[in-house]
């Protein structure tokens, strides 16, 4: 083994001097951080097919259940049924009706919470009486699940979108004032020096130092928080709506149409999945600055 | 006019009932485009007296006054280098340097960032980020930012002490140069006894939180590290700080 191994290295070197001068003529330099860029294309790519195998390996097991009769076809519809449970919506028209009121709901529930939660973010994290009037409560009130309040807010807020809106855009608010007043906190202090020495005011150091810096922060907690957004949001519709995704799987269980469970499943996913993309490229458009000079820890 | 130190005082802790200080009776008087270097060992409180100068810290006893006035908070007549360059990581180079000339609404901002990014040789680099640029690029960038509102001082804490070995040689050079060019006062800390000797023109050696010595260093610039005279200063420097060390050290074998 240790022979071959020897001999191997210096056929290498015997063979090297030959090849070298065709190897350079031939191969053009193509730096890393191109093939870099190619290959995160491939990985796109495969990704996108990842989730094309799973709907074919999903579609397949239906179908070997149709044929073998394991268990009850009923309860797990094949991908096409779910298809054909969709164009039977979007016949009706009550497609676009569900996913508009689900969607209408989460963006104003989601974008609401974020709002609230930088106002009393900011107030938490930029004043110390805020601070110490505040906290308290959330640290007390904040770890409650958000579903625990659900008949609460019916209660309070009645059967109609506001409940529903209120529960979102608490469920949101709750995790985004983390991260806001972590961002605001994590601000270097030798940044906030220097603009005082380059001569900003208070006022100044907030728009274009803390809150630039705290910028990253605030998005990563709203990708986090997205989630949770989504579940309060599914919950609210299953419990006093007439409309909206969570509802179809509500009424689909009453009725047990496997497959309107599966289509409203599949759409929360999806609606959930373009709105964390959309998230994604924003950030990614806004925060260059942070990726520019990164690269992998090890060149492959 | 220049910078009047008077019997500044500083402590941050107090031991057995009395104030501890980091600095201690200091006092100095800097000409208007002086260039003094700050010298002595870490926890001199060189820092310190630096972080007075900038207005972070503010005098238990004492006054430093600047033009005329006491100094009480930051503000843009005093540019500050950091250790660390401190530039904005969300801003491009030319956003850095324009920074502290937006601030003013100074009409003359675009023409005053492009003299500027000449002036440190980054023209090639004006739309980079700060996380693209090497060490020595982002000190350069930091220097003209903290010159673009036109300062009275600027104020330096070891601003090479982050730079490899031979990034700093050149930037020493660079440094001469840019304080030749624009007649600022530059106070300079620095541990580096020949980087004291070769950029100042005045050397304050501050050793336990007073000024030990206040030597003025009179050679021709450019100056040369090899030539005698500057290895006296060097010498004769490098003595004043090590004695401190002999007397401790006696102190501890007692």
């Amino acid at each position: 083994m240790c022979r071959m191994k020897d001999m191997s290295y210096v056929d290498e070197l015997y063979i090297a001097p030959c090849v070298q001068g065709d190897l350079l003529e031939e191969e053009e330099i193509v730096p890393r951080k191109y093939e870099e860029a190619r290959r995160a294309k491939v990985d796109k790519f495969y990704k996108a097919l990842a989730l094309f195998y799973f709907f074919c390996i999903w579609e397949f097991i239906s179908y070997l259940n149709v044929r073998g009769g394991w268990f009850n076809p009923v309860f797990l519809p094949s991908p096409v049924t779910v298809v054909e449970t969709a164009y039977e919506y979007l016949l009706n028209g009550t497609l676009v009706l569900h996913i508009g009121m689900s969607f209408y709901r989460m963006i104003l529930g989601f974008l609401l919470g974020v709002a609230g939660a930088l106002v009393v973010g900011i107030m938490i994290a930029m004043s110390r009486t805020w601070d110490n009037l505040l906290s308290p409560i959330i640290n007390m009130v904040g770890p409650i699940p958000v579903f625990a309040f659900l008949p609460m807010f019916l209660i309070w807020f009645g059967i109609g979108e506001a409940s529903k809106i209120a529960l979102i855009a608490y469920a949101t608010f709750v995790p985004m004032l983390i991260y806001i007043i972590g961002g605001i906190r994590e601000t270097d202090p030798l940044l906030i020096r220097s603009a005082k020495s380059l001569g900003a005011t208070s006022f100044q150091i907030f728009t274009k130092v803390i809150l630039n810096s705290a910028m990253p922060k605030i998005f990563e907690g709203m990708k986090m928080s997205l989630a949770l957004t989504f579940s309060a949001l599914v919950v609210a519709e299953m419990m006093g709506a007439s409309s909206g995704l969570g509802y179809i799987i509500v009424n689909a269980k009453n009725w047990f149409k496997m497959a309107d469970m599966f289509l409203a499943a599949t759409l929360i996913g999806l609606e959930y999945t373009l709105f964390y993309a959309f998230l994604t490229l924003v950030e990614r458009r806004l925060f260059r600055w942070k990726m520019a000079g990164s690269s992998n820890a090890v060149e492959k | 006019m220049g910078t009047v130190i008077e019997y500044l005082h500083k402590a941050f802790d107090i031991v057995d009932g009395e104030p501890k200080f980091v600095l201690e009776d200091v006092n100095l008087k800097v000409q208007d485009g002086e260039f003094i270097c700050i010298l002595g060992k870490s926890g001199c409180g060189k820092s310190t007296l630096l972080n007075l100068l900038a207005g972070y810290l503010k005098p238990d006893k004492g006054r430093i006054v600047l033009n005329g006035e006491e100094i009480d908070g930051p503000s843009a007549d005093r540019g500050v280098v950091f250790q660390q360059h401190a530039l904005f990581p969300w801003y491009t180079v030319r956003e850095n340097i324009e920074f502290g000339l937006r601030l003013q609404k100074r009409q003359d901002t675009k023409e005053m960032a492009t003299k500027l990014i000449e002036m440190i040789g980054l023209q090639d680099y004006e739309h980079a980020y700060p996380v693209e640029l090497s060490g020595g690029m982002a000190q350069r960038v930091g220097i003209a930012r903290a010159l673009a509102p036109d300062p009275a001082v600027l104020l330096m804490d070891e601003p090479l002490g982050a730079l490899d070995a031979l990034t700093r040689e050149a930037m020493r050079q660079e440094l001469i140069r840019i304080w030749q060019l624009s007649g600022k006062t530059i106070f300079f800390i620095t541990h580096s006894v020949p980087e004291a000797v070769y950029l100042a023109d005045r050397v304050v050696i501050l050793k336990e939180g007073r000024v030990e010595a206040d030597v003025a260093i009179d050679l021709p610039r450019p100056r040369n590290m090899r030539d005698k005279a500057f290895q006296d200063y060097v010498d004769s420097f490098a003595r004043m700080i090590a004695e401190t060390e002999t007397e401790e050290r006696a102190v501890c074998a007692e």
